[in-house]
């Protein structure tokens, strides 16, 4: 069989969750077959129920999950007379040796080749093909410098403001920004003293100091003729740790210009590789709208609905299609942004103990039904957040004509969420859209870290009414006890539900 | 408690010491500003135990309870009262006034876990937010912060240790 001559039949999907029930929606529109893997961590997953074929690997019960087991996805797909195989995000999508490995077995990797996968997976070949092609780069020394000479000139060729850095440090320590060389001369003796105080080293380097850089990226398409388009940007500043925790379509930051520059830097690295399939590239934006190349992620992103409701183009069917050897039908005159679109990724985690997991049994859930609001999940009721996956619940994306109008009808969506069981960053996005800075677009990727004092909202009355329940229980409890003396006009006595609590305690 | 003892009025002591009071008998409205909104408790098969309070509903749970302390679940927020009769109101407030203002805090683990490493040292002070420990749990790394101002006093938590949830790892002297 030739997976370029002929069309894919059957797609193994080699994922789980709400990017498996996404790619096996618009096969079946396409109407190709698709196969999941039911595992032994989540047997009734709602998943399988979207696909044609269940392939049961709840036998299996090694260690690596079989989303990241090689040998074992080649022969299911293989069992299972799969042609094709999407893995979605995560897991195995961005590992060259296994993209290699399903061709080798004439399996039609829905995905880049292998040789982009790999270029753009290794940092240093990345960084040089940025720099053969005249992409922006956050320059730096390429090793350590020995004195202020060297540190002059090295910042001289970077461009200020730099960023000393110790070759051992961490977290801050060691850590100093110059804004010009008179206050290199000064500093670079102190942050090598201070690295040598605190690390026992005293080697230091300069990278390009990026201030309150924005997370710009944007969305490639690439086919196998070497037609490379972008679908234009996506916002992703809002992020902890480096987890996005929302992003939009497009950008309050780029006006048709600068998209038009930073998109044809993207394109350019694209071709490069000969990037085929769908793949971002991302770049840090800073305050004067420079932009640096960061890198290349070679897979479908967690976020790439906000760039379908924007372009209404589907990126699934586009890989789908890519891989089996069809032209781009879009050139990059065809790609227009209508409208707005804002993605928050609601998860499993406790915003009052530093977005800690907090996984469960999801006991009750609903999403709010509205022709703008669209939600991609892999959850419903009775589904159980588990420890061996990632923590999200469902993406909740809105769309409006603007920005305006979609940070209002997302306020609204947030309060008629409905998920019981565990604790979601709900609260989080509650307290994001109703903060000024967020509303006005004035963010950077240290937004919450920096501007948000507490990461929560609640409103008024909310805390007041979690303490006329705490005292409602504490008098019907205490009334079985006898303890005090109360008079229950309004009682009923102790409620079913919190019996059920009761009993589930002991 | 004296079994014979009325009881015309209980508060909620909030673990930031905010205070709600409730007349007993308990009602189910509250007044607010000049008029009084009725709050219920409800519970239905579509979305389980609810508050419905100016014709909007809140998610709910009791997360524990245990003698008059209650950990509840409003809104995705959670929140701990002691409850508190005007009789233990008023013992709370002799007892406070003779050991002074400060009051001890454990930090518990959220989930089990590995400790990579333990940031806080018995006797240093540490800022509300201020990160303790890294526990790592569902292969994220996730710093456990101090949810108070204050001095620890005594650090349980050792680096490359298995924590079960609810193991306290670090106790603080509020401020």
């Amino acid at each position: 069989m030739n997976a370029e001559k002929e069309k894919m039949k059957k797609i193994l999907i080699a994922n789980r969750g709400e990017i498996a029930i996404r790619i096996m929606k618009t096969a079946r529109k396409m109407k190709i077959l698709t196969v999941a893997i039911r595992t032994a961590a989540e047997p009734d997953a709602m998943y399988l129920s979207f696909a044609d074929e269940v392939f049961d690997n709840t036998e299996d019960l090694s260690e690596i999950p079989v989303f990241l087991d090689i040998e074992k996805l080649i022969s299911i797909a293989l069992a299972t007379g799969s042609d094709a195989l999407h893995p979605g995000y995560g897991f195995l999508a961005e590992n060259a040796y296994f993209a290699q490995k399903c061709l080798d077995n004439n399996l039609n990797f829905i995905g880049p080749t292998p040789d982009a996968i790999y270029k753009m997976g290794n940092k240093t070949i990345a960084r040089r093909l940025a720099m053969q092609n005249g992409i922006p780069l956050a320059m730096g020394s390429d090793g350590n410098i020995s004195d202020e000479e060297e540190a002059v000139a090295m910042a001289e060729k970077i461009g200020y403001p730099v960023i000393i850095k110790a070759a051992s440090g961490g977290g801050g320590r060691g850590m100093r920004i110059v804004r010009d060389e008179v206050e290199m001369v000064k500093m670079f003796s102190v942050a090598s003293r201070e690295a040598e105080k605190a690390f026992k080293d005293p080697s230091v380097f300069i990278e390009k100091y990026i201030e309150n850089p924005k997370h710009i990226e944007f969305q490639i398409l690439g086919d196998k003729k070497g037609n490379i388009i972008h679908l234009g940007e996506r916002e992703c500043s809002i992020q902890r740790k480096h987890q996005k925790l929302l992003e939009e379509a497009p950008s309050v930051a780029l006006d048709p210009s600068l998209r038009k520059k930073m998109g044809s830097m993207a394109v350019r690295i694209a071709k490069a590789v000969k990037y085929l399939s769908a793949g971002t590239v991302e770049f840090l934006l800073d305050s004067e709208k420079n932009f640096y190349f960061m890198e290349m992620n070679t897979r479908i992103q967690v976020e790439h609905p906000v760039t379908e409701i924007v372009t209404g183009i589907d990126l699934i069917e586009q890989q789908i299609r890519i891989a089996n050897g069809e032209e781009l039908k879009y050139r990059q005159s065809d790609i227009k942004i209508n409208g707005w679109a804002i993605e928050c990724r609601i998860n499993a985690e406790d915003v009052q103990s530093g977005f800690a997991p907090d996984p469960g049994r999801i006991e009750k859930l609903s999403m709010p039904d509205y022709p703008y609001i669209r939600v991609d999940t892999g959850i419903r009721e009775g589904s159980a957040i588990v420890a061996s996956y990632d923590s999200m619940i469902a993406k909740l994306i809105i769309s409006g004509k603007d920005r305006r109008e979609a940070i209002t009808r997302c306020k609204m969506a947030l309060d008629k969420v409905w998920i019981k069981g565990v604790k979601t960053t709900l609260p989080f996005f509650r307290l994001l859209v109703r903060n000024q800075n967020f509303q006005d677009g004035n963010f950077t990727t240290a937004f919450i870290e920096k501007d948000l004092e507490k990461y929560y909202y609640n409103s008024e009355y909310e805390e007041m009414l979690a303490a006329w329940l705490a005292t409602k229980l504490f008098v019907e409890e205490n009334l079985q006890s006898d303890s005090i003396n109360v008079d229950f006009r309004d009682g009923k006595g102790m409620s079913p539900w919190l019996l059920n609590k009761r009993i589930n305690q002991f | 408690m004296n079994n014979k003892l009325h009881i015309n009025k209980l508060f909620a002591l909030s673990s930031e010491k905010r205070k709600f009071s409730f007349t007993i008998p308990l009602k189910n409205k509250i007044r607010i500003g000049k008029r009084d909104y009725t709050v219920q408790l409800r519970s239905d098969d579509k979305f389980g135990t609810y508050i419905l309070w100016k014709n909007r509903k809140y998610p709910v749970e009791v997360v524990r309870s245990r003698q008059n302390k209650y950990e509840i679940l409003f809104n995705d927020i959670s929140y701990t009262f002691t409850i508190e009769t005007p009789f233990s109101l008023q013992r709370m407030k002799v007892l406070d006034s003779v050991r002074g203002k400060s009051v001890s805090e454990s930090v518990k683990a959220p989930m089990p876990g590995k400790l990579l490493d333990v940031l806080v040292r018995e006797g240093s002070t540490i800022l509300r937010g201020e990160p303790l420990v890294i526990l790592e749990a569902m292969k994220m790394q996730n710093e456990i912060q101090s949810p108070v101002n204050g001095t620890i006093v005594k650090v349980h938590a050792k680096p490359n240790t298995n924590v079960m949830k609810d193991d306290v790892l670090v106790e603080i002297k509020t401020e």
